[in-house]
């Protein structure tokens, strides 16, 4: 039988439609129907300078567009060949930290609800709350930020701004511990997660997972290590799991939380004094970024001409996360609610990852365009 | 008297289906903290369970997008009456950013469904939106309800 669910479904945040074949309760493989949320922002884009270009690219996705503001402005300064100030790249860890932490916690506490663990779905509403607080002080805004400008920030951080985000990831961390205990002690927990939905590292490398869904199946791929700021100035080394179950994803983001505020502990601690933006001239020409968001690698590709952008492709990590959950993890999973939960572990985010989809009449088949 | 129990009722206990129409979701993240804590939705009689056929309010987020030009007229038609659209954000107001040359939005959503209250800002901030559904949506519930009868 074929079930469907959604696209505007109980379970789901966002609309999608999720098609489960299943014999009995037993899911036997999955089928995702993308396309309603396309609203054709590359093309938007396309012959308009950066300064309005950056908002849009802001709003390709709402739970991480610090991560796309920045790669987009990071594109354009390789593009022009100069690098934000340091103290403006450290500002920028701080603040994609920041929204690492909530978009972790936001991510857990959807797969606690799928899963009916509504305690801790409060528990972790209610620490993201603190971080949201944190990223407001900071930039202004509590969702789209607008912080990040071609050649530096917008904002320096003011006054006792600093010390009060340590007061506040103090308090996160506070209770983090307890939260994780009681997820990794529960006997009912472990029932419900562990051995459920499994992706080896070999479909993981097929499905082409990255972010925290990749690194719970035992790829060690963490594109902060190479990146330039990370690399020169921080302590750093990725967090990674062997089972890929929903047990090992969602201990895995757990485990980048701490991990996330210690960059940002690093980078207040060293915090260089200087310019916050430099002045650019923007370069002509092609070039592509890549950068770790929150569920991945994100990457971009610009080409501009003069000051106006000619051409842009975005690719989210959403598409190659969601891909492989419907081929691998949707596999051979024993109940329908189960399936529901694994699928919100892998941190599915419908907004970033439309494409134009383009439906061959004639051979009957659909592909996703995902470079031109 | 029995008009009056049940304007009580329908004002104490609302059902809210979020539709996301095509934004970028921050407005839904927001939503989605109305549940913590220290916004606590619950403790106004609001229930978000995303299901419309048994929906009072629809909160509509996103900016109507090709693939919603008809699903959402007919989302509409399967909630019960009473009951009261609400657009949450810029997006379904006017289209946000998106809503240039080169998009595929289809905003306002006024074009297609009766709305009855706008919260403005790009995401409002849940705050607001909690303000919003509780000014507007126990009174008009109940008058909609009598309308009808
Ligand atoms: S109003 Fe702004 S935050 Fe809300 S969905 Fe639209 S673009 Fe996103």
């Amino acid at each position: 039988m074929i079930l469907p669910i959604g696209p505007i479904h109980p379970g789901l945040k966002e609309p999608l439609r999720l098609k489960l074949k299943t014999k009995g309760e037993k899911v036997l493989n999955a089928e995702i129907d993308y396309g309603y949320v396309h609203r054709g922002i590359e093309k938007i884009m396309e012959g308009k300078p950066w300064q309005k270009c950056i908002y849009l690219a802001e709003r390709i996705c709402g739970i991480c567009s610090y991560e796309h503001t920045q790669t987009f402005a990071e594109t354009i300064e390789k593009i022009s060949n100069v690098r934000a100030p340091l103290r403006a790249q450290f500002l920028r860890v701080i603040t994609a930290e920041l929204d690492r932490l909530q978009s972790h916690h936001l991510a857990n506490s959807t797969y606690f609800k799928a899963m009916e663990h509504e305690t801790l779905f409060m528990y972790m509403l209610s620490q993201r709350e603190h971080i949201m607080d944190a990223i407001e002080l900071l930039t202004g805004n509590r969702v789209n930020m607008g912080w990040n400008v071609v050649g530096g920030v917008r904002m320096d951080a003011k006054g006792t701004h600093l010390k009060q985000i340590l007061e506040k990831l103090e308090a996160v961390e506070e209770n983090h511990d307890r939260y994780v205990g009681i997820f990794e002690n529960g006997p009912l927990v472990g029932l419900r997660s562990k051995k459920v939905g499994r992706m080896t590292k070999e479909e993981a490398l097929k499905g082409r997972a990255v972010g925290p869904i990749g690194r719970a199946s035992g790829l060690k791929h963490d594109l902060r290590e190479i990146h330039h700021t990370y690399h020169d100035n921080f302590e750093f080394k990725p967090i990674w799991r062997k089972k890929g179950d929903n047990f090992a994803r969602t201990m895995n983001r757990f485990d980048e939380i701490p991990q996330s505020i210690d960059l940002i502990r690093q980078a207040i601690e060293n915090m260089p004094e200087g310019d916050i933006r430099t002045d650019v001239e923007i370069g002509s020409g092609y070039d592509e970024w890549r950068n770790e968001a929150p569920r991945g690698e994100v990457l971009y590709m610009i080409e501009t001409n003069g000051n106006l952008i000619k051409h842009i492709s975005v690719r989210t990590p959403s598409i190659m996360n969601i891909d492989s959950c419907a081929k691998y993890m949707l596999k051979d999973v024993a109940t329908v609610s189960d399936a529901v939960a694994t699928y919100a572990t892998s941190d599915p985010c419908i907004a970033c990852a439309e494409r134009v989809a383009i439906l061959d009449v004639d051979k009957g088949y659909k592909t996703y365009e995902l470079f031109k | 008297m029995f008009q009056f129990l049940k304007d009580i009722v329908r004002k104490s206990s609302i059902h809210v289906c979020i539709i996301n129409c095509g934004g970028c979701n921050g407005c839904d993240v927001e939503l989605v903290a109305l549940f913590s804590p220290r916004y606590d939705i619950e403790q106004y009689g609001i229930y978000i369970h995303n299901n419309p056929r048994e929906a009072d309010v629809l909160l509509v987020t996103g900016a109507v997008t090709e693939q919603w030009v008809d699903n959402i007229k007919r989302i509409y038609t399967k909630v019960p009456e009473p009951k009261i659209v609400a657009c949450v954000g810029n997006c379904p107001i006017s289209g946000d950013v998106f809503n240039q040359e080169g998009g595929t939005v289809h905003a306002p959503v006024s074009n297609f469904i009766p709305v009855a209250a706008e919260i403005s800002g790009c995401p409002p901030r849940p705050s607001e939106i909690l303000e919003a559904i509780l000014t507007v949506a126990p009174n008009a519930i109940a008058s909609r309800g009598r309308e009808k009868e």
